[in-house]
């Protein structure tokens, strides 16, 4: 099947300052694709790219087939879009603006009141469809945007960091919208929280300072194995001397300066917990990174920072 | 045009919602008015002549207010992304725009007509220069409003967009007064960019072609220019 998104080495400057450097990739259909980096790694200059707000300094991508940059008109048809900072006329009402969109999107009088009913249902909007946009909480904005994004059922959704200033309640509604969405359309969308991507994407693109480090496939790795902890204070000799002699414990990726320790922990979990505990370390936190992204995620940035 | 219309309308509603435009409107409005019966009263000759550069010079002032928003409240707000990002083209956002822009403009010109239906009513004025000097308003202000969109479209900040609109409207108003000083090929140069030099034929009743040409050529630059200042970089 041809994917929704072909990258062929985009690259794009700001002037002199490379913000994206020769990053290839691809979205397959009714896949989530997640964009990973911290700030100013050039997850969002990408999607613009994509989205056509920018063009490629060099480079090709297409959605669905149409080139970005030649067919820019049919590329934007196929798709939509929410920017991070979830740009809204605040002046319209949720009504009018979805009209607004709509039109533009070019549904017909014909087919827009039933479009428009039909973002309003999923996006749980009717009580606030008559109110003006200013009026609304960050949490229904964020509904509003993409409500609008999803006008005409496009192929792809474009997310820019899309749980910015939610509250946990809100994050995880949004979580499972995108779940229930990856089953219609294609979605990308990024994120500087790993545990965020972690939890709804396919696949996952590192970037770091511009560049592609990796595309990684979740759920391949070490399933239920493996742990992230956080040990206040601990000197790394130590804590290695001491989990060296825990049958079944390895230390697979270790952040000494931050405290952080990826363990694997072929008996369980709770074995490495245990043998922490008992060898008097503060543990401080402890997740599980059942994906194993955590591991390749510092593994790559702390290779590329060398 | 199936997604130029819904352009269109948004900037209708946008201007004729906000207060701004009536505001501008009852300003010009009055201080035209109040022009316009003192000098009846004074001079008692039925003429717009007066009225004619009087609203040429507040045109000046007001269209900058009127288009400082169009771009640069959209930028900063981050609508400009979401806008451009919809299967639309610059240059149906950079025309509708445009022509929202002058409907509230023709709108406050066209009741000044007012003032000519007046001057039919109680005297007999030459109908000649007074139709003619409407026509030089209106693409007076086509050039203004254009000028206004392209700068409002290089920034995010809207009183920037109204100063320096201001500022260049003023100064291509005023350039022929520096001609006599340059040399004589620079003389003719800032002669033909002057937009009082264009208006003036129309105020006074005479239609010259290079004037209308001026006008219509000068606003196309300017949309032109307000779509490359758009483009997608």
């Amino acid at each position: 099947m041809t994917p929704i998104i072909v990258a062929e080495h985009l690259t794009k400057y700001y002037g002199a300052c490379l913000a994206v450097d020769r990053v290839s990739f691809d979205v397959r259909a009714n896949e989530v694709m997640g964009l990973l980096g911290p700030n100013g790694s050039g997850k969002s200059t990408i999607l613009r790219i994509l989205t056509g707000y920018l063009r490629p300094t060099s480079g090709t991508a297409s959605v669905a087939g149409y080139d970005v940059v030649t067919h820019g008109l049919e590329a934007r048809s196929q798709l939509g879009y929410v920017p991070e900072d979830v740009p809204l006329y605040t002046q319209m009402r949720v009504s009018e603006f979805l009209e607004f969109m709509g039109r533009v999107r070019g549904l017909g009088s014909a087919r827009l009141p039933a479009a428009i009913d039909e973002v309003v249902e999923r996006l749980s909007l009717g009580s606030v469809r008559s109110l003006l946009i200013s009026k609304l909480s960050r949490g229904y904005r964020q509904r509003v945007a993409i409500a609008q994004a999803l006008l005409g059922k496009p192929k792809l959704l474009v997310l820019d960091e899309p749980t910015n200033g939610l509250d946990p309640r809100q994050i995880i509604e949004a979580r499972e919208l995108i779940r229930t969405l990856s089953r219609e359309l294609s979605i990308i969308v990024t994120s500087h929280i790993l545990a965020e991507i972690e939890r709804v994407a396919h696949r996952v693109a590192i970037l770091l300072d511009g560049k592609l480090l990796s595309v990684h496939t979740l759920g391949a790795q070490g399933a239920n194995t493996r742990l992230r902890v956080r040990l206040g204070s601990a000197d790394e000799a130590a804590v290695r001397s001491h989990l060296n002699s825990v049958p079944g414990v390895s230390i697979v990726e270790a952040v000494p300066t931050l405290g952080i320790y990826i363990l694997d922990s072929a008996n369980g979990t709770a074995d490495a917990i245990r043998a922490l505990v008992q060898g008097g370390f503060a543990v401080e936190e402890v997740s599980a990174t059942g994906s194993g992204l955590e591991e390749l995620f510092l593994r790559l940035t702390e290779a590329a920072g060398k | 045009m199936r997604n130029f219309l819904p352009l269109l309308g948004k900037e209708l509603r946008a201007l004729f919602y906000s207060p701004i435009a009536y505001i501008i409107i009852a300003v010009f409005l009055f201080l035209m008015g109040y022009s316009f019966t003192l000098t009846l009263f004074l001079n008692k000759f039925a003429t717009l002549i007066h009225i004619f550069f009087q609203s040429a010079g507040l045109l000046l002032l007001l269209i900058p207010i009127i288009t400082m928003r169009l771009f640069a409240e959209e930028r900063k707000a981050g609508t400009l992304e979401l806008l451009l990002t919809a299967p639309v083209r610059e240059s149906q956002v950079v025309l509708a725009k445009y022509l929202a822009s002058m409907a509230v403009v023709l709108a406050m010109i066209a009741l000044t007509g007012a003032y000519g239906i007046v001057l039919g009513m109680f005297g007999s004025p030459d109908w000649g220069p007074i139709y003619s000097g409407y026509v030089g308003l209106a693409l007076l202000a086509s050039t203004l409003v254009a000028l206004g969109l392209t700068i409002s479209a290089l920034t995010s900040n809207q009183v920037v967009a109204a100063i320096v609109t201001i500022g260049i409207s003023f100064l291509m108003w005023t350039i022929d007064s520096l001609a006599s000083m340059m040399p004589e090929g620079l003389e003719r140069i800032l002669i033909s960019l002057s937009l009082l030099a264009h208006f003036t034929p129309f105020a006074t009743g005479a239609l010259y072609t290079s004037d209308l040409g001026f006008f219509v050529s000068s606003t196309l630059l300017a949309l032109f220019l307000a779509m490359r200042a758009l483009a997608r970089r």
